[in-house]
């Protein structure tokens, strides 16, 4: 009965619509398209007035199109085609580099401007000797007991960095006996010069993970050599930079620590370990050696270049009232020092509340009230935020207004949430079975978060953390309501001094100052450095995040 | 439910199947418990673990049920039983690493040698360090394979000659030769039963008196279990070795004592290997045995 119904299907099976499912499928593709497109028109249009490609002579066009673009992408293409490993390995290269430079004229305005190389040297060596001091206290952990090391080695920070008998003593009015190890140096007849100094101690900051990196991938004795070699790379710099490319001796001392030597290392790193990619290298001589001789041909033929605004003069000038003097350093500079009080006061307490409320909290009802409160804090408009800075900072404790500390401070409020956020995530995504292993080997809670909980989610924190400096350097509302100055014109140079930021300084331009040349030309290029400050920013925590994600 | 027993579903060992079981069964039982008698351990039995009415609770449900037995002291104690039947949670309670869960809740005397695991003056931390563990799936840490076994003796501050203790674990664990030269490159380089072993060197390196294993091979391929079992056949002659199992073929090769537990947390049966696959006086525990039903 059944097999005479059956039917022969010689017709095929018939079709069944798709027809609303197709025109979904293009109505999500046209909103993606929309919003990407309408991004990017608003940074090409405010790259061009900031840049003004159209200026320059066509010989310009040409000869960079000859000796850049062209070699370039033909490279590209042939390792996109040949050897992506290569392509990729190629782009980092000179994303470091690129990255390296922008911070290291970050670092190198600092050491210029705000606090002298001598000052830092006395208090790097001021920690340094009790850090010293600590780390052979624990190497006898087995003789001393734990409160007397703790003890010592506090007495040994007290001491370094206040001397006997210190601010304790200053608030019984006592006389120093002893000075400490900073006032010593700061003080001391014969200091060596600042560019010795900061190869001191920024240069072997650098050397360190050098010499370290070199030991991983091959011995002891390669690392010592590697150290020692960048030691030295960073020490000629100070000679080399101020007679042949004329940089001084301090940004030629921060421009090898921070954008040369990582990625010098880099370079031979991976030239030495991964053979297969390495042809990839090629990319970034190209591309380099293509703008030098780009370069020097417009040089010789004489063409113009773009009459851009973004230029060594914007950078460098404070603000004017007329738009071609006016620029953005003092801007810049507070947007570096806001970053680093908000990170020194976000990171800190972001990452102990994060540990706290994910390793150590029970699960109770309070717990769950606070999670939930803290999410909604990510939400609240920066201006309440603002608002909050002001009445706490300003109205409760005092402060003046519009200061680095106070805006550092209120904008370390603003993302503290987020940080809190992000870093639970990174620690609650520690597989539990590494927990499990190490309590069931008898590890304490403590010892577990640090041998195994926080070496192993401090990438994921800190790509957070970064994204979260991130949003924090485009706020203008808090700013605004804690009083900071529109434009400055001097230089912020401590904590309690007035401060602008980059977003603050453009919004001014277009506010206040807004005539045609400004609005046109000094607004654009404002943002177009914040958005490469920004873009540098969370390329650092993008290359991270990837790295974290490819080892679990 | 609780995690745990979850967890003890996915892992289900698909290759089981109940005719072999029974073809099987009299050669294979045999054979081993021959292997594992022939040594020249001590005919006398001393215990070192010992339950009486442990009653273990994940809030409402009741995971373990009146558990008494006595763990012999250097034998190897097979405890196997179907998913769910509570064999893990045994085992975590000898380490009390169920004061992790915060909903299990253990009634009872537990001793480890003469003292009751759960006084309250037991800290869980230094009674762990006493306890080995070794868990289904392989966990070295993200360190090097020389810091994975030097890790209870860092975080224990055991002195001595730490490369030594290294050198001596390995070598237990049957993994020297095969790591030798890549004692400082990562332990999760190493294939799934050399990672498994590491953790078994890992265990051994404090030097403790008990080793649990939960199903430690249940995630590996045949080559690499065998590599386990007969690892755990030498660690006999100086740990305690307590694991639990999925696989009866393995509790009888390598087991002196099996614990049959069945669903609802009860101990059903417990005793000499041999007896247990041979000659089972519960009937429910044949059933199991013979593929009838688990």
């Amino acid at each position: 009965m059944a097999t005479e119904d059956r039917r022969s299907y010689a017709d095929g099976f018939g079709q069944v619509s798709r027809t609303v499912g197709i025109i979904f499928r293009y109505l999500l593709l046209a909103a993606t398209l929309f919003g990407i497109a309408v991004l990017a028109i608003l940074l090409v249009y405010v790259a061009n007035d900031a840049i003004q490609p159209l200026t320059a002579d066509a010989g310009w066009h040409l000869t960079f199109f000859l000796t850049l673009v062209l070699p370039s992408l033909a490279t590209g293409g042939y390792l996109a085609w040949s050897n992506v490993d290569g392509l990729k390995l190629g782009a980092m290269t000179l994303g470091l580099f690129v990255v390296g430079l922008l911070f290291s004229g970050g670092v190198a305005i600092i050491f210029l401007e705000v606090l002298p190389p001598l000052v830092w040297f006395a208090y790097v060596i001021a920690f340094a000797v009790p850090v010293a001091v600590t780390v052979g206290l624990q190497q006898r952990s087995r003789q001393i007991p734990f409160v007397s090391r703790f003890a010592l080695a506090t007495l040994a920070f007290y001491l370094s960095l206040f001397g006997f008998p210190g601010i304790v003593g200053s608030y019984a009015e006592l006389p120093q006996l002893i000075p400490s190890v900073a006032t010593l140096i700061l003080f001391a007849p014969i200091v060596p010069l600042d560019w010795i100094q900061l190869t001191l101690t920024v240069g072997v900051f650098a050397a360190t993970p050098v010499a370290l990196y070199a030991s991983a991938i091959s011995d002891r004795r390669t690392g010592l050599i590697a150290g020692a070699a960048a030691l030295a790379t960073v020490a000629a710099s100070a000679v080399v930079g101020p007679a042949v490319v004329g940089v001084g001796p301090i940004p030629s001392v921060v421009l090898a620590s921070v954008a040369v030597l990582p990625t010098a290392a880099y370079v031979c790193g991976t030239a030495v370990t991964r053979e297969q990619a390495r042809i990839g290298l090629v990319l970034p001589v190209v591309i380099v050696a293509g703008a030098l001789a780009g370069e020097v041909l417009v040089d010789t033929l004489g063409y113009a270049g773009p009459q851009s605004w973004v230029d060594w003069q914007f950078l460098t000038s404070d603000h004017s009232g007329t738009a071609a003097n006016a620029g953005l350093y003092p801007a810049i500079a507070g947007s570096i020092l806001l970053m680093l009080t908000v990170a020194a006061l976000s990171f800190p307490i972001g990452v102990g509340a994060a540990l706290y409320l994910e390793e150590y909290a029970p699960d109770n009802r309070y717990t769950r009230f606070i999670d939930v409160n803290i999410s909604n804090l990510a939400g609240v408009p920066s201006v309440v935020y603002g608002l909050l800075g002001l009445g706490l900072f300003v109205t409760r404790l005092g402060q003046s207004t519009g200061t680095i500390l106070v805006g550092g401070a209120t904008l370390a409020l603003l993302i503290l949430p987020i940080v809190i956020i992000s870093s639970r995530e990174a620690i609650r995504s520690v597989p539990s079975e590494m927990r499990q292993a190490s309590y069931g080997m008898g590890a304490t809670r403590w010892q577990t978060m640090k041998n195994v909980v926080l070496p192993r989610a401090f990438p994921g924190i800190l790509t957070g953390t970064i994204l979260a400096l991130g949003r924090a350097i485009g706020e203008t509302a808090p700013l605004i309501m804690i009083g900071a100055p529109n434009v400055l014109y001097s230089f912020p140079s401590e904590l309690s001094s007035k401060v602008s930021a980059m977003p603050l300084q453009v919004y001014s331009w277009a506010s206040y100052f807004a005539t045609n040349d400004f609005y046109e030309k000094a607004v654009p290029a404002g943002v177009v450095v914040l958005v490469t400050v920004l873009l540098a920013m969370n390329s650092i925590a993008i290359v991270l995040r990837n790295r974290y994600q490819r080892e679990t | 439910m609780s995690q745990e027993n979850m967890s003890n579903d996915n892992v289900e060992s698909p290759t089981e199947d109940p005719t072999d079981d029974d073809m099987l069964l009299e050669t294979d039982v045999t054979s081993g418990l021959e292997e594992g008698t022939q040594g020249s351990r001590t005919t006398h039995e001393r215990t070192i673990v010992e339950a009486k009415d442990v009653n273990v609770w994940y809030n409402q449900d009741q995971a373990l049920r009146d558990i008494t037995m006595q763990v012999p002291e250097n034998k190897v104690t097979a405890m196997i039983g179907p998913s769910g039947c509570g064999k893990s949670t045994f085992l975590r309670c000898i380490n009390r690493m169920n004061d992790m869960i915060d909903a299990a809740r253990v009634e009872g005397e537990l001793y480890l040698g003469e003292k009751n695991v759960y006084d309250d003056d037991v800290d869980p931390v230094a009674l762990r360090r006493r306890v080995g563990m070794v868990f289904q799936k392989p966990n070295p840490f993200p360190k090097s394979i020389y810091d994975n076994v030097a890790y209870g003796l860092n975080i224990q501050d055991i002195g001595g000659d730490h490369d030594a203790i290294v050198e001596e674990s390995l070598k237990r664990a049957a993994l020297w030769d095969e790591v030798k030269d890549q004692l400082d490159e990562s332990g999760l380089d190493l294939s799934g039963g050399q990672q498994q072993r590491l953790c078994i060197a890992r265990a051994i390196a404090p030097d403790p008196e008990v080793i649990l294993m939960d199903e430690p091979a249940s995630a590996l391929d045949p080559v690499a279990t065998s590599k386990i079992e007969d690892l755990i056949d030498e660690l006999a002659e100086d740990y305690t070795v307590i694991i639990v199992t999925h696989n009866m073929q393995q509790a009888a090769r390598i087991s002196d004592k099996t614990a049959v537990f069945l669903t609802g947390g009860e101990l059903v049966e417990f005793g000499d290997t041999k007896k247990i696959f041979e000659n089972p006086d519960n009937e429910r525990v044949e059933d199991y045995i013979t593929g009838k039903f688990g």
